[in-house]
């Protein structure tokens, strides 16, 4: 298990390397640098154009600019952001724990929705259920989001008045020290009565509309697990044995169909990144998708190679984690034997 | 069952929510995050309007207007022909409190030397704190205009320049200019945190800064103890929200009160509905065609003015600024003072056009390269499709135009340089001075790199140029432009676009609010009804 747990962390060395090498390559390719772009139609004179450019390096050979940042980078240093001369670290720390919040939600969405409707679909195989639930979910994967999360803005919160527009808690009736960063847990900590449930009800739409795609995988791949596993020998066997069908199927056939939908769970977090760059800017909230978004159009070349890279390393971990808890679940996976 | 029911209740409850009283407060849906509070380090009108609440500078702009008038300088003394102003500092002005910061003193004058030595002065112990870049010092061309600043009391600054310019005491109402307390600056520098100054603003103005949560809030509130137009509300709330569509939701369902920058396409209904309301004005900013004067034929009037009747402005505005746009007669916006409405429009009339380069000797067909702005700007939505129509209007006369672009910087550079035939640029005012906008066509901005983009350089306009920097009377001044528009006008050495209709909008129960021509926000003054 440990040299199974080295060998996939060995993996990954490569996946940075070529992650490090492709965000300084993709940002550079981009027309306009970091100084070019804060000049409007002032212009700006060649001296302070080379003064900025050498301040920032941007003078240096293209390779010597690649080693300075990677050897920085393997030291931890993951630079200043250009716009906000804030650390890089630092602001990702910031902006990450609204991220988290929203993914874990979605996620929890996508999964409490969407197995049970694939367990019932593959149960129900055939009929109306099953035939709307896969046609639900088809919809569900292939929804652009921006168009969804503005048709549920405008319906739920503009025409319906149920649920706020965006935002992560109402600015006008609840202000209180964010120490954890999560407004729900922060909201809990906060004594403001009713500020738990206001951050729940701004996650409600977000999270709905982050986790429409992973849902409709979710409840596909359940149900595509459990129809193979309702013909397995043990499953018939256990009906044979006289136990109610609620313990079948949720005991036995369920538990191992589950198998193949973890790690569907584990490549949907890479979904879940990039789907957040879209949901937090249609709704307004404070992660680290809309702040890559708004590092590319500042062309912050070090927020943006930093954010890219830690977004990277949450993925890359996640994965492992599911991986390592998948040959845990499944001996059979034996990892390499 | 008991768990569905407590499922319904549970959602019940996230549906109807909660909410409780609070003291009266203004939300702002804004555009985007600022990059820090200090508007001498930043070149955002996003960061701007942000800054804007804490600070006040030495002279402002009237509310609503481009009209210089005092600010912490209560009144100024010119003299020297225009080369000195004495600016006499208000008294007992405060400064805003911090949580780890209190004032012991008032604003003095050490506060205004501190703030532009910090821009000014590379030996100034913070002029290099948040990355050093004082953009627009520089693009205001203030250190070729200051030669020293100084104090001859607490109260008293005395300001001399290299050469006479009244301009400038519109430079001192720009966001750049914001007065910050030296105290403060002292206290972070002992404290080892310089950089702070600029996350944590502390300053004089109609709101002080309470918090900033990086992409989601700023809190401000008011400043009871402000010597000028009071704010009517107890906290000021910036909402982040990037998205137009978003902003407009958050409008209609009432999250905002104000939202920044209106998508076009979403005004028509904005002012169907009752519980909005939508105000526009004029921006401060022109687009144009420059002909470039120094390459034949375009170095014939006659030429210029032709290839200016042959272009259907009217069309351009309504196919591309979709209503958006008012035609431009003079480089000014009429918005802006000594702008001269009687200067008649250039007519669109293609025959007229045609005859006028037969007779200027130009043969047709005319092969022309006409560049196109490759991004959009608040004056030109799309350039390239202002583009197409002019290549197509010009066809009709015989002026074949080949589309030119580059990406932006180079765009820029290129044309500044004058490798174009003809271009489009534009120009976005930065104080509301006229000459702001009419350096844009000096003699000495006709070199190499310089801003007069068509070249051109005409004695009697260029005298006038210099003169009016000499003189403080406003009325006199404005008669020196008049003049200068109607050369202008008679010369076109560009085609007069347009300039851009700016929309806001906002709850119908927002009072006072007042729209800036210079594309700012403020709200000391404004109240929810």
């Amino acid at each position: 298990m440990f040299a199974y747990f080295l060998r996939r962390v060995a993996l990954t060395i490569p996946t940075f390397l070529a992650l490090m090498f492709l965000t300084f390559v993709a940002i550079r390719l981009v027309p306009g640098d970091p100084v070019e772009v804060r000049v409007g139609e002032h212009g700006i004179s060649p001296e302070r154009l080379a003064f900025f450019r050498h301040q920032l390096g941007l003078d240096q050979p293209l390779w010597k600019q690649f080693f300075d940042y990677v050897w920085k980078l393997l030291h931890g240093d993951f630079g200043v952001s250009l716009a906000t001369q804030q650390k890089v670290l630092t602001e990702f720390l910031t902006l990450f724990p609204a991220t988290l919040e929203l993914a874990f939600f979605a996620m929890m969405f996508a999964v409490l929705v969407g197995v049970p409707a694939g367990a019932i679909a593959a149960v129900k195989r055939g009929s109306v259920f099953d035939q709307g639930l896969m046609t639900v979910s088809l919809f569900g994967y292939s929804m652009p989001i921006f168009w969804w999360g503005l048709l549920l803005i405008m319906f739920v919160s503009v025409k319906l008045g149920l649920l706020p527009v965006s935002g992560r808690i109402d600015l006008i009736n609840y202000y209180f020290d964010q120490p954890t960063g999560f407004m729900t847990i922060d909201a809990l900590l906060s004594d403001e009565p009713g500020a738990f449930l206001d951050a729940l009800r701004h996650l409600v739409l977000p999270a709905i509309v982050l986790g429409t795609v992973p849902l409709g995988v979710i409840a596909r791949m359940t149900r595509s697990s459990m129809l193979e596993v309702l013909n397995e020998d043990y499953v018939r066997t256990a009906r044979a044995k006289g136990l109610s069908p609620g313990r079948v199927i949720g005991v036995h056939a369920l538990r191992n169909a589950l198998l193949p939908v973890v790690t569907v769970i584990g490549l949907s977090v890479s979904g879940l990144m990039a789907g957040a760059v879209l949901t937090e800017t249609i709704f307004s909230w404070p992660g680290v998708g809309h702040w890559l978004i708004d590092s590319i159009g500042r062309r912050d070349y070090p927020a943006l190679q930093g954010g890219v890279m830690l977004v990277s390393a949450v993925v890359i971990l996640v994965n492992l984690i599911v991986d390592l808890i998948y040959g845990m679940i499944d001996p059979r996976i034996s990892h390499g034997r | 069952m008991k768990a569905i029911t407590f499922a319904g209740l549970g959602l019940a409850a996230l549906l109807v929510g909660a909410g409780a009283a609070s003291a009266k407060t203004l939300v702002y849906c804004s555009e985007g995050s600022p990059e820090n509070f200090t508007p001498a380090i930043n070149t955002t009108g996003t960061s701007f309007d942000a800054a804007r609440p804490v600070y006040n500078r030495l002279t402002e702009f009237k509310r609503g207007t481009t009209e210089v008038v005092p600010g912490l300088a209560e009144s100024w003394d010119i003299t020297d022909g225009g080369k000195t102003i004495t600016f006499h500092l208000r008294k007992g002005v405060k400064f805003h409190s911090l949580k780890d910061f209190k004032p012991t003193r008032d604003f003095d004058a050490d506060d205004v030397l501190w703030s532009i030595d910090r821009q000014w002065k590379p030996d100034h112990p913070y002029f290099k704190v948040s990355g050093g870049k004082h953009d627009y010092l520089n693009d205001m061309d203030m250190p070729t205009l200051l030669y020293s600043v100084e104090k001859t009391d607490d109260h008293t600054v005395v300001m001399k320049l290299k050469a006479p310019n009244v301009a400038i005491l519109a430079n001192l109402a720009m966001d750049f200019m914001a007065i910050g307390s030296k105290e403060y600056a002292d206290f972070l520098l002992k404290k080892g945190t310089p950089e702070q100054f600029d996350q944590a603003p502390v300053g004089t103005g109609p709101f002080s800064f309470v918090a900033y949560q990086k992409d989601s809030v700023i809190r401000y509130k008011a400043n009871k103890g402000y010597y000028g137009e009071k704010p009517l509300v107890d906290d000021l709330v910036f909402a982040i929200t990037p998205d137009p569509t978003a902003r407009y939701a958050k409008l209609k369902a009432g999250e905002c009160h104000v939202n920044a920058y209106p998508r076009p396409a979403d005004l028509a209904e904005m002012e169907k509905d009752p519980s909005l309301k939508v105000i526009h004005a004029p921006g401060l900013n022109v687009a144009y065609l420059a002909f470039n004067n120094l390459k034949p034929p375009f170095d014939k009037k006659e030429v210029r003015q032709a290839l200016s009747m042959a272009i259907d402005r009217d069309a351009i505005i309504k196919d591309v600024y979709l209503g958006a746009g008012e035609k431009a007669t003079t480089l000014i916006p009429p918005t802006m003072w000594s702008y001269d409405d009687k200067i008649a429009d250039t007519p669109y009339d293609p025959e007229k056009a045609k005859a006028m380069l037969a007779t200027a000797g130009v043969q047709t067909p005319l092969d022309i390269d006409l560049w196109y702005q490759p991004v959009s700007r608040p004056y030109n939505p799309n350039g390239k499709r202002i583009g197409e129509m002019m290549q197509s209007d010009l066809a009709k006369i015989g002026v074949n135009a080949k589309l030119v672009t580059y990406e932006w910087g180079e765009y820029r550079k290129r044309i500044q340089n004058g490798d174009d035939m003809t271009s489009q640029m534009g120009w976005t005012g930065d104080n509301g001075d006229p000459d702001n906008f009419f350096f844009l066509l000096g003699c000495p901005d006709g070199k190499p790199a310089g801003n007069n983009i068509p070249k051109w350089c005409n004695d009697e306009f260029n005298h006038l140029l210099e003169e009016a920097r000499t003189i403080p009377d406003q009325a006199e001044r404005a008669k020196l432009y008049q003049r200068m528009q109607e050369i202008e006008h008679d010369e076109a050495p560009s085609l007069l676009i347009a300039h851009s209709i700016v929309f806001e909008s906002m709850r119908a129960n927002v009072t006072g609010y007042k729209q800036s021509p210079l594309g700012t926000h403020a709200f000391e003054g404004v109240d929810v009804q």
